[in-house]
């Protein structure tokens, strides 16, 4: 049973228990070999993914035990840096997440000399706290059976459009995203979504609403109402439904005017293995290994050079091939950090309102 | 005129019928509880029904409640046949071993709840439970919950909220059994004054002969689902009717023997090579018959030297017990067989020693014959 | 000194057990309980304000939230309740074999996460659902009953999770009830539902208290379950408690919040406990 008050109450017991110790002495300048560093990421499938991949490869070359955690969690981050008892080494955070923990001091620096970042696209060698792992797209699916050849969806004014294409939808709960799918429908051009305007985005979901059998809650949930026919249309990451293809299910996946973001790794402030996280983060930079993630579960490293290792059959489906990267449009992080409180206020407002 | 007569006729017969089973069978699988029992409790009597565990007497006790349904046979009340009706349709106060107070209710709504169930109008309630309190000695009593009361209270509230509605029956399920021995005779007391004053028509069931001995106006014992003998305590005791009862029935010795012959209404009934006895014969019995002897332990009394008896004995004392008002001596025979005896312990009188030797008789009218199988 | 040690040591060893025995739970609660409560408080009026209260009462988001959380608290109980009685009847009535072999399937969804019997519900309720599909088979709906992602799916998912929680302090008290003051009242006149109503529901009200506070209480931290079958549209409290502890860290707003929600939950428990020492001492 999940209990928010509970897990609130321990969470802060844990916290506070933890304040009375002092932080650990800076951090050592000669970094001791520990038997295991713990990565924490948002489990699931991507767990097993990420050992394969990464984790194999890096107990191979130091010797060290990679032991995975989950879930990603801003919230828990804070309370570990702030208490000084940091379990982590390293830990998954989504993006506009870890633009707030950099804001509020709870990363370490990525060290250059150990994090090889020369063959990413040159804005994401710049970035000081955030390593950006992956790439990974908010895009339409629909089952192939509901609309035949000719007459499937092809962008957000299909989407919208129920008379066209009628049938129950689903779309993620949250803002992200859908404000921007709502002013795309609406005719705003990709590149002039932000500043997002509000008002007319929620005046255009406002017409949808009712198409929306379910707001969907986790990425589990977002494939399997496709392959149970609860909807016929919906929104999700481009891997939950490349699995459910994978499965055999008669799903197709629409890459035009998907909403492709950075998926973040980033070092707690403070960690105690903070060096063996940057090892890791540089095992991750790997563009073989890069591939090898890439041919399970399709969301790409972002090294350049990843693209060449990468199974052929397997590229099509990734949000960063080249066909694909041209028809979407790229989430512009800091405009949710700053409006995303606010803004999912006035989405909880409107979904649960009748 | 006729009219007149008739209607009193039929009140008088209201009056002499109380209860009346009729061939009442209750199996229970293989086991048969009650093997076609007829019994009557007239009106206004005291009716005990006695016996062991098992003997049929709870199976009874629910076929009258109305908590168990006969297999055949029926159950009257007046002039109801109440064979089928549900309990509530009986009109019979029961009093629960344990009570069976409600625990959640104080004392007036414990007496109060059988008239509600009536209907009855709640200042009528009011004054009939006043008046039940009364009766049962716990006036200001009535907003106490059960917990709080002690035993005999608990047990008074029971009685109250039994009588309350005027039944046609009172049923008493041991209910003294929970009590500690003086408070058990104290309410013994009272519930037979109350039974008597309010004239109430009474089964009472227990497995203690001497509670039974005490309060009933009637007895009726039971074993193995039927009735051994029905008749006054006195009766009862005096005159068991079969060796069952007379085991049964307080403390008695019991001689197993055949009849060699009948003089003068005397039946000599041979025991044992040097024990001979002799009792008043009864009807229909014949030489050769194999009976059981019965006398009871204060019957028999010391003889001196040379004192003839009907039943002269001779044995060896080999147990005494002082039992308050009386001592119990265990005399062995010479046969083999036991004798128990139970004499008045007098003040200043002496306890006799083990070992010593008897002699004691007593008159052929004081021991009976019960059918040995 | 060695007497000294000696008297000290023993002294020690036999106060010694007993003073573990009772520390150790103390310690147990203040540590998990009192403490983190007193944390919570003390987030809650962060600088000593109340302005975290003062939104999570006024804020429109929070206040419908809050009454829709305690409304489906409130449903779930009730049905609960109108399943778990008889339920708990039937076990504390039934033969020892028959309530043991209940028990076991009272029990049985314990040994499955939530997470996954919430997944096992979208799959016998959906459109295309197991359920829909054999009504519509059996020619009894022409249309697939909407049971998932509303209201409905949320409360079949919560009262499946919950119902033991109901169900168990019933049992306990109607195990206690002696059957024979059933017998009493019938035998006084009341008919089965009189002994029913006067007696045998009274006497098994303190169970009923408890399985109502007891799955009321749990119902308002429910969210994963809500938020799953409810399709998005039914939000209960715990789902923006979460958001405001692991995404936006507002952890005073949270925990105000939660302080309402403890205050709540206390209120009921304390509410049970006055009407039933109301009742035992009535009539």
């Amino acid at each position: 049973m999940v209990r928010p008050i509970n897990a609130l109450v321990s969470g802060l017991a844990f916290a506070a228990a933890a304040a009375s110790m002092q932080a650990p002495a800076s951090a050592q300048t000669q970094p001791a070999k520990p038997a295991q560093i713990v990565v924490n990421a948002s489990g699931g499938a991507q767990a097993a993914a990420l050992r394969k991949a990464f984790f194999e490869e890096y107990e191979k070359r130091f010797g060290v035990r990679v032991v995975d955690s989950s879930p990603a969690d801003l919230g828990k981050l804070r309370a570990m840096v702030t208490t000084g008892n940091i379990e982590w080494a390293v830990t998954e955070l989504n993006m506009e997440d870890a633009v707030r923990a950099q804001e509020m001091g709870l990363l370490e620096p990525i060290d250059a000399k150990i994090v090889d970042r020369s063959r990413f696209p040159a804005n994401l060698q710049t970035r000081t706290h955030i390593y950006t792992r992956s790439a990974y797209s908010t895009v339409i699916g629909y089952r192939t059976d509901a609309f035949p050849e000719g007459k499937r969806p092809k962008s957000f004014a299909d989407f919208w459009n129920v008379q066209a294409f009628p049938g129950p939808r689903s779309m993620q709960n949250s803002p992200i995203d859908n404000l921007e799918f709502a002013l795309i429908a609406d005719g705003v051009a990709p590149d002039k979504l932000y500043p997002i305007d509000v008002d007319r985005a929620f005046r255009k979901l406002d017409q949808i609403k009712k198409n929306v059998a379910v707001w969907w809650t986790t990425g589990a949930q977002s494939a399997q109402l496709l392959i149970d026919k609860e909807v016929v249309l919906g929104t999700a990451w481009n891997g939950r439904y490349y699995a459910a293809i994978q499965q055999g299910a008669p799903i197709a996946i629409e890459w035009n005017q998907g909403g492709i973001k950075e998926s973040a790794f980033v070092i707690p402030k403070g960690a105690k293995d903070a060096h063996w996280g940057q090892q890791m983060l540089a095992v991750m930079s790997d563009a073989k290994l890069q591939a090898i993630y890439a041919n399970i579960v399709t969301y790409p490293g972002l090294n350049l050079d990843a693209t060449q290792y990468t199974d052929p059959k397997i590229a099509p489906h990734l949000p960063t091939h080249p066909d694909n990267l041209s028809k979407q449009w790229w989430q512009d992080v800091n405009w949710w950090v700053k409006n995303g409180k606010d803004v999912q206020d006035r989405w909880s407002r409107w979904v649960i309102a009748k | 005129m006729t009219d007149t007569a008739a209607a009193g006729a039929t009140a008088a017969n209201l009056n002499v019928t109380g209860l009346e089973l009729s061939n009442v069978v209750r199996r229970f699988g293989a086991v048969t509880a009650l093997a076609g029992v007829d019994l009557t409790v007239r009106a206004g009597e005291l009716l005990t029904i006695l016996g062991p565990s098992g003997s049929g007497k709870t199976t009874m006790l629910k076929v009258v409640a109305g908590f168990e349904l006969p297999d055949e046979g029926s159950v009257r009340l007046g002039v109801h046949d109440i064979t089928v009706a549900s309990p509530a349709r009986r009109n019979i106060g029961m009093v629960f071993q344990n009570y069976a107070l409600f625990p959640h209710m104080n004392v007036a709504a414990n007496i109060a709840f059988p008239l509600e169930m009536r209907r009855m109008a709640p200042p009528m309630i009011a004054d009939k439970v006043a008046w039940a309190l009364q009766t049962v000695g716990l006036t200001g009593y009535d907003r106490r919950m059960p917990s709080q009361l002690s035993g005999g209270q608990q047990q008074r509230v029971a009685l109250a909220r039994a009588i309350v509605f005027d039944p046609g029956l009172l049923l008493l399920d041991e209910p003294f059994g929970a009590l500690d021995r003086k408070l058990r005779e104290q309410m013994q007391l009272e519930v037979k004054r109350l039974q008597r004053r309010l004239g109430l028509t009474t089964l009472f069931v227990t497995h203690d002969q001497e509670e039974a001995l005490v309060l009933s106006d009637r007895i009726a014992v039971m074993n193995e689902g039927r009735l051994e003998q029905l008749g006054t305590p006195q009766d009862i005791y005096a005159h068991p009717r079969n060796r069952f009862v007379a085991d049964f029935i307080g403390e008695s010795n019991l001689f197993h023997g055949r009849v060699t012959a009948i003089e003068g209404g005397i039946a000599v009934v041979a025991v044992a090579s040097d024990l001979v006895l002799r009792l008043v014969a009864m009807a229909g019995m014949r030489a050769g018959a194999e009976i059981g002897a019965v006398v009871r332990p204060e019957r028999p009394r010391r003889l001196g030297s040379g004192e003839a008896a009907d039943n002269a004995v001779e044995g060896e004392l080999v147990e005494a017990v002082y039992v308050g008002e009386s001592i119990k001596y265990r005399l062995r025979l010479s046969s083999g067989a036991e004798l128990l005896v139970r004499w008045p312990f007098r003040a200043g009188g002496e306890m006799l020693g083990g070992g010593a030797r008897l002699r004691v008789g007593w008159d052929a009218r004081d021991m009976h014959a019960v059918p040995w199988s | 000194m060695s007497v000294l040690t000696g008297v000290l040591g023993r002294r020690a060893g036999r106060h010694g057990p007993a003073l573990a025995l009772g520390i150790l739970p103390i310690a147990f609660l203040l540590v998990l309980f009192v403490y983190p409560v007193l944390r919570l408080l003390l987030f809650s009026v962060e600088n000593g304000s109340l302005a975290h209260f003062e939104k999570a009462l006024t804020d429109g988001l929070y206040v419908q939230v809050l009454l829709a959380t305690f409304e489906i608290a409130i449903v779930v109980a009730v049905i609960c309740l109108l399943l778990g009685y008889p339920v708990a009847y039937l076990l504390a009535t039934a033969s020892p074999f028959w309530a043991g072999f209940g028990f076991a399937l009272l029990l049985l969804p314990f040994w499955t996460s939530v997470l996954v019997r919430t997944y096992a519900w979208m799959i016998i309720l959906g459109r295309n659902g197991i359920f829909n599909r054999t009504l519509l088979e059996l020619g009894i709906v022409d249309q697939p009953l909407a049971l998932l992602h509303n209201t409905t799916g949320v409360l079949i998912g919560m009262v499946h999770v919950l119902l033991p929680y109901m169900v168990f302090p019933i049992y306990s008290i109607m195990k206690r009830v002696d059957m024979q003051l059933l017998s009493a009242a019938e035998g006084l006149g009341a008919s089965s539902a009189q002994a029913f109503r006067r007696i045998y529901l009274p006497l098994t009200l303190p169970g009923v208290f408890a399985g109502m506070t007891l799955v009321f209480i749990i119902s308002l931290g429910f969210f994963i379950t809500p938020a799953l079958l409810g399709g998005g549209r039914v939000m209960m409290i715990g789902v923006q408690v979460e958001r405001l502890v692991r995404q936006y860290l507002d952890w005073s707003l949270a925990a105000a919040v939660a302080v309402i929600l403890l205050a709540v939950a206390l209120g009921v428990a304390a509410f049970f406990r006055r009407v039933l020492k109301g009742d035992l001492t009535w009539t």
